[in-house]
């Protein structure tokens, strides 16, 4: 993975532990100080995680603060359905995904998006 | 006559040969070869079209000996008609490749955020989730999903046979394939359509795939991953029928005693997918072409 790849999924795993939002200051000191990350690295990746939507951008008390859109468990939810649940047209085969063994039918996927509220639930 | 003997060929690739190609046996010993054998019969059924869309015209003109002017507008129609199967079928290879780049970008995103390894391979991201199940992710910047639910449920040996599966995958571009067919049955109009091809050249792909992971590992560990993977998770019984018939056929391939793919078999598929591509254009449409140059009004 590259460097800006590790980099994103660092700052999403600080964001998540946090639970609250948190300035850029905060995730580039709750990152690992030794290894000389600049400030602006993080507000870049940052920056990128709110374009693709996975992180919100909050302005409060003059300084912006950053929160993870879905909790870890509603991310690991909404990608598992999506990749298991049948293509959303149904009509032809979905070329976008490759699954080991065939997909989940109609009535699986509603049985699944229940048992996956109820895990993320469970917590 | 050219043109009806393009559409009858035509109707017959497009809606008699799938149904007793699908359903043919003798195809799992062949699987490469009969992906080759799909696209020579969807390819020489577009033709055909296009074919007949060009000659009955001009065959009507001629045979009515119509004036020049009527001749000039049969042209242009014929030309128009032709022009709009092509664009209808680029079109649609543009938008289902565009969907699912959309798609697997998203994917690619959200499963490198949530790796659970850590980025310690460059393809392969774990998902936290007791629910066992593995996929890939093609394109240029490839992926291959596994959850600890398939880590839990597989030994070594059999994760590295899925693996393997899922990278035969995605190195043969076998997205690119499957993409192909389903721009096909999108553009193609309803009454003419039909299901089997994509369906057919699905199993065909995970077969060869299989293939490929049995090469190298062997055909236990990969049987094994099938049983464990497919079946019913928990008390949720979740495959749908289709499925459970295509994971049938692919252990049956891998059961013990089973036969192996067949090189001379494969050999005669390919001549017969060469000689549907080119022996309609030699017999039928060259022969045209030369009366029609005397013909049109060029």
């Amino acid at each position: 993975m590259s460097g800006l790849g590790d980099l994103e999924r660092e700052v999403m795993a600080q964001l998540w532990d946090a639970g609250e939002p948190l300035t850029v200051r905060q995730v580039h000191e709750r990152l690992d100080p030794a290894r000389g990350l600049a400030y602006t690295t993080v507000m870049t990746v940052l920056d990128r995680l709110a374009k693709k939507g996975v992180v919100t951008q909050q302005k409060a008390d003059r300084a912006y603060r950053y929160a993870a859109t879905q909790t870890r468990e509603e991310m690991t939810a909404a990608l598992m359905f999506d990749a298991l649940s049948a293509a959303p047209d149904g009509a032809a085969r979905d070329a976008a995904l490759a699954h080991f063994v065939g997909r989940v039918g109609p009535d699986g996927a509603a049985a699944l998006a229940a048992a996956l509220k109820a895990a993320a639930g469970d917590r | 006559m050219t043109a009806l003997l393009l559409g009858a060929l035509g109707l017959t690739l497009s809606l008699i040969v799938p149904g007793p190609l699908a359903r043919a046996r003798w195809t799992a010993r062949a699987p490469g070869a009969t992906v080759v054998l799909w696209q020579s019969v969807t390819l020489a059924a577009v033709l055909c079209a296009l074919g007949v869309v060009l000659a009955a015209p001009e065959e009507l003109v001629r045979a009515h000996g119509a004036d020049q002017t009527f001749g000039v507008a049969a042209l242009v129609a014929a030309l128009g008609v032709a022009a709009v199967i092509v664009v209808r079928l680029l079109v649609s290879v543009g938008l289902v490749a565009y969907r699912s780049r959309v798609r697997r970008a998203r994917h690619r995103l959200l499963a490198d955020l949530l790796d659970a390894h850590a980025g310690l391979d460059d393809v392969v991201r774990v998902l936290d989730g007791g629910l066992p199940f593995a996929y890939c992710v093609p394109g240029r910047s490839p992926r291959i999903v596994l959850s600890q639910g398939t880590l839990r449920v597989l030994d070594t040996q059999q994760v590295a046979a899925v693996l393997a599966h899922e990278r035969a995958h995605l190195s043969a571009r076998h997205d690119v394939v499957m993409e192909s067919f389903t721009a096909f049955y999108r553009a193609v109009p309803a009454p003419l359509r039909s299901r089997a091809p994509l369906d057919a050249v699905h199993i065909l792909l995970e077969a060869l795939a299989d293939d490929a992971a049995r090469r190298r590992h062997g055909n236990g560990p990969l049987r094994e991953a099938l049983q464990a993977l497919g079946g019913p998770v928990g008390d949720l019984e979740l495959e749908p029928h289709d499925a459970a018939r295509e994971r049938r056929w692919r252990l049956d391939r891998l059961a013990p005693g089973a036969p192996g793919t067949d090189a001379r078999l494969s050999a005669a598929i390919y001549a017969v997918a060469a000689a549907i591509l080119v022996l309609p254009t030699v017999l039928l449409v060259v022969p045209w072409l030369d009366r029609a140059m005397h013909t049109w009004p060029l």
